[in-house]
């Protein structure tokens, strides 16, 4: 059993208006069986984040194209992308390259 | 309350015309159809008095309406054509067997010649066959090459002067998409043509009579006129790359009707730099018919087939094409390249 | 039917999932931070320096941009154009060789009010923007949407270009520079830059005839009325895909209105290759395939006098997020008219999805759309110095689309229209404008798709109006494309009066022309306008 972990999301380039405008989100995420991955993250955050529009922000089990990942500043297809592991403190930044938010 | 015809204001409209956003009732619509064909064959100069012209004739929507209106045309306006349908069998069981049962039905109804060639025949392998040795991946590659050719053949056989064949705007905007898609410039300004002048021997000049015709009314127009054409998708065609164009075509003309003809008319004003290369075209050195190689892509295909190594075709395999000319073996590393079919 | 004549499997390479690799593909040292193209793996210095050289390289490369020469950057406060300005601090910044020696000023055009934007918001973002202006030390110009109501009608008029330099000059202008600069320490505004000389300057200071518009302190730059007839403008756009049309080639005109009147001969925007891609395939589905070499390649010289250039084109979109985020640049995001809009609310928006979806499975996408643009041709037509201003597109200022060989898209769909309406008591060569008979009108505003026959060509009957004639015949002034979002538009009277009265000038002119023609010796421009 995997304690709780705390991430630091961060949502940019037009994504915050999904999250009623709100671009830094300290969140925990709850304990559960296997440890916390990046598909895991983005579930999560259409369930419990995202105030209109899933759409515009989540695609299937990843992101919409066109939105970048960052993790601790870092972009994510160096880290495996979905499969990623989250630790403990770690900074996720979704940037939105989109014209229309 | 129903619409009325904006042509005849007193019948009730059938159909809303995409390209423009007009009503029309079933007689003023199939009147405008057919008078925008005969405007596109006038206009373009498609055909000259006492030109014997095949028609491409698949069984499909796009060239039972092409037969049926160029027939009707013929007789409205004298152009004094001599017109025939000619078929490609392509040798694919359960999708070409019936369509030519169609093909042969349209014959009988509009009393026109019919001659089908068949892959068979002309190359020694059909579709079915083709497809056994190279599998679903590139075979619609050698369908194409293949029945473009046949379809010259079949037309030279005939002594037909030109070929027309169904092609409709849809098909025409898509391609512009497609090429835009792949950057390839030199399709890119061809493939908004209305007709091929002759490019070189062996070559019969083909045209599009229903390039401005969008395949909603081509659609609407064979249902109306209770037409009878073969709807069903070839079993070997899909296509993804295609797929995706033509379903950013369909959701364009969703968004503004006008799109199709908006796409074709970019295409057409397209100006290409100079100095970007253009491929030069020259002929075959074995069959004679046009080709910017050494080897034409059919002999190229049929060469691989015959060797056993269908990739032999797909791809740029160029500089062998001097080896195949001098009917010299690959060395066993070409083999093993070209042999390798991923499914 | 099957559609397969041509092979399209090859080249089209699927994605693959990177291999995770940490180190950078350049120094072979840093850990990498970010996979930019073809899948290599970046370290942070040595992205910033891949990112600053590009910059550079893209102005070294074109050589249109002359030294001491006045530059006006579009900045949009996005991403791309944030960037952009950002490069133009550090290329002035420096004492390298390789150094930009030109004067940079700043545009913002302020679109809040055809976006529905309340103007307390509108007001914090320009406040924004002016902190991060106002730290360049560049001038700067912000301007509102609603200034396109008391633009001079002359912004419409292209000059044509100073003559053709040879071959060579830009190396001399540099050396001029140089010397200039030794001699006297500093350059003065105004001197050496050949793209100044003195009778481009004479046609720009012609072309800004009308005021600058430096507001006083505390008085609004625009009148509520002219707010309202913004709101009115857009309102009566029936697309949202005419709306984001019609937004551009306003917006194009403030920048080009401005540009001549603060004396800046080159405008530099910020459009990213992952932007010109969709633009590419955008203004193909609006039909703009005419004018595409200018719309998306590096140098857009259709207004003659003041040239656009995109120096950004070469950067995706992700290298520029990642470099803003990265390195400090400040953007600011700014809520547009497509904002939160479905996929498929309009053509602009439809292609944006599509390329990046596309691109998403096929990541060559976007380079090679992109590239297409290259081996497009750039130049416009020919255009001698006393040309016809209506070889224009009264809206855009492409070059005339419409008068092509019968043969055409063009001609097909007036051939439908023609065919999809009661055959009224036509005479031969009666102009669309005059079938405007009371049943056909009666058609005129109530659906989408109508067109432009049945409205006449300027919208006359069932768009009542007191500003614009019953005889202004827009429709033959406009390119293709411009026409199909001026059939979107229904209220035609809301259009700004400099439109309106260039339109009726250049239907005087041609009525003129039409009249006097018979006693005209010269049939060149006649011969001009059919070829």
């Amino acid at each position: 059993m995997a304690a709780p972990i705390a991430v630091h999301l961060e949502f940019g380039g037009g994504a915050e208006l999904l999250f009623g405008g709100v671009k830094d989100h300290q969140v925990t995420l709850p304990s559960q069986s296997e440890p916390w991955d990046m598909k895991q993250l983005l579930a999560w955050i259409r369930a419990n984040m995202l105030q209109e529009r899933p759409e515009l922000f989540v695609q299937g089990d990843t992101v919409r194209p066109g939105i970048l990942v960052l993790i601790n500043d870092a972009d994510w297809e160096l880290m495996g992308e979905l499969t990623y592991q989250l630790q403990d403190q770690d900074n996720v930044v979704f940037i939105s390259t989109l014209h229309g938010g | 309350m129903p619409v009325l015809c904006s042509s005849c204001e007193q019948k009730r409209a059938v159909l809303k015309r995409p390209k423009t956003g007009h009503s029309l009732c079933k007689e003023c619509f199939f009147w405008a159809f057919e008078e925008e064909v005969h405007q596109t064959i006038v206009s373009a100069r498609l055909f000259s008095p006492g030109e014997t012209v095949g028609i491409g004739a698949s069984g499909g929507k796009d060239s039972t309406v092409l037969a049926h209106v160029l027939k009707v045309l013929n007789e409205r306006y004298s152009y004094g054509l001599k017109l025939l349908l000619l078929s490609v069998d392509e040798g694919i069981t359960g999708y070409r067997d019936d369509s030519l049962e169609t093909v042969k039905r349209n014959q009988q109804q509009y009393d026109l010649p019919l001659k089908i060639v068949s892959y068979e025949e002309l190359y020694g392998w059909t579709m079915d066959a083709i497809v056994k040795q190279v599998g679903l991946k590139n075979n619609c590659t050698f369908c194409g090459v293949f029945r473009r050719q046949a379809l010259d053949r079949g037309a030279m056989m005939l002594k037909v002067d030109k070929i027309c064949t169904g092609h409709n705007a849809d098909d025409v905007a898509e391609t512009v998409l497609m090429n835009v898609l792949r950057g390839d410039i030199a399709r890119l300004r061809r493939c908004t043509a209305i007709s091929t002048a002759s490019e070189g021997e062996g070559v019969v000049p083909r045209c599009k009579p229903l390039k401005y015709a969008y395949e909603k009314e081509i659609v609407l127009y064979a249902y109306f006129k209770k037409l009878d054409y073969f709807s069903t998708e070839c079993i070997y065609s899909p296509n993804a790359y295609r797929g995706h164009a033509r379903a950013f075509l369909k959701d364009l003309e969703a968004v503004r009707p006008s799109a199709i003809v908006d796409v074709i008319h970019s295409g057409e004003n397209l100006s290409v730099r100079e100095g970007v290369r253009m491929p030069v075209q020259g002929n075959c050195s074995r069959c004679g018919y046009i080709s910017s190689q050494a080897l034409c892509k059919s002999c190229v295909l049929l060469e691989g087939l015959n060797r056993g190594l269908p990739k032999l075709g797909i791809g740029k395999h160029h500089r062998l094409h001097g080896k195949i000319l001098a009917r010299e073996p690959l060395t066993q590393e070409e083999e093993r390249k070209l042999k390798a079919v991923d499914f | 039917m099957c559609q397969v004549d041509e092979e399209y499997n090859d080249r089209l390479e699927k994605r693959t999932v990177p291999a995770v690799s940490q180190k950078c593909v350049k120094c072979k040292e840093g850990s990498a931070v970010l996979i930019i193209r073809a899948g290599d793996a970046f370290c942070r210095s040595c992205f910033k320096e891949y990112f600053v050289h590009k910059f550079r390289a893209m102005l070294g490369k074109n050589r249109v941009i002359y030294p001491g020469e006045k530059v006006l950057l579009a900045v949009s406060g996005g991403p791309a154009s944030s960037a952009m300005l950002a490069q133009v601090q550090e290329g002035l910044s420096r004492d390298a060789p390789k150094k930009l020696r030109f004067k940079p000023g700043i545009i913002y055009v302020d679109e809040g009010g055809a976006c529905g934007q309340r103007l307390e918001e509108r007001e914090q973002v320009i406040a924004q923007l002016e902190s991060i202006f106002r730290a360049t030390g560049y001038p700067f110009h912000i301007v509102h949407l609603e200034q396109v109501f008391t633009l001079p009608s002359s912004v419409l008029e292209a000059v044509s270009a100073a003559p053709g330099r040879p071959e060579g000059s830009y190396k001399a202008a540099v050396d001029q520079f140089i010397q200039n600069s030794k001699l006297d320490g500093s350059v003065s505004p105004g001197d050496v830059s050949p793209a100044q000389d003195s009778a481009l300057q004479d046609a720009q200071l012609r072309l800004s005839r009308l005021d600058t518009r430096d507001t006083p302190n505390g008085t609004p730059p625009f009148t509520p009325q002219h707010g309202r007839d913004l709101e009115r403008l857009f309102a009566s756009v029936r697309t949202l895909t005419a709306r984001e049309d019609l937004l551009q080639t306003l917006r194009q005109h403030l920048v080009l209105h401005t540009a001549r009147a603060e004396g800046y001969s080159k405008v530099m925007m910020g459009d990213s290759c992952s932007r010109l891609a969709v633009k590419l395939l955008g203004n193909i589905s609006l039909g703009r395939g005419a004018s595409l070499a200018a719309d998306t390649g590096f140098s857009d010289p259709r207004y003659g006098d003041v040239v656009v250039v995109r120096p950004m084109r070469d950067y995706s979109s992700k290298e520029i997020a990642l470099y803003n985020r990265m390195f400090g640049v400040p953007s600011v995001f700014i809520p547009g008219l497509d904002t939160k809009a479905p996929d498929k609310a309009s053509i602009q928006r439809l292609t944006e999805s599509f390329v990046t979806k596309l691109q998403a499975d096929f990541p060559s996408t976007v380079s090679t759309i992109y590239r297409t643009s290259e081996k497009l041709h750039t130049a416009c037509p020919p255009q001698n110095t006393d040309s016809e201003p209506s070889a224009k597109c009264l809206l855009c200022l492409c070059a005339l689309d419409t008068k092509v060989e019968e043969a055409s898209a063009f001609h097909a769909t007036l051939v439908s229209e023609r065919l999809s309406q009661k055959r009224v008591t036509e005479s031969p060569g009666v102009r669309a404008g005059n079938t405007n008979t009371p049943a056909s009108g009666g058609q005129c505003c109530s659906s989408r798709g109508e067109q432009d026959g049945s409205c006449g060509g300027g919208g006359e009957g069932c768009c009542s109006s007191n500003r614009v004639p019953p005889s202004l015949d827009l429709k033959s002034l406009l390119c293709y494309s411009c026409r199909l979002t001026i059939k979107d538009t229904t209220a035609l009277d809301s259009l700004p009066q400099y439109i309106v009265t260039e339109a009726e000038r250049r239907n005087r002119r041609s009525q003129m022309k039409q009249e006097i023609s018979e006693f005209l010796l010269d049939e060149e421009e006649d011969g001009e306008e059919a070829s």
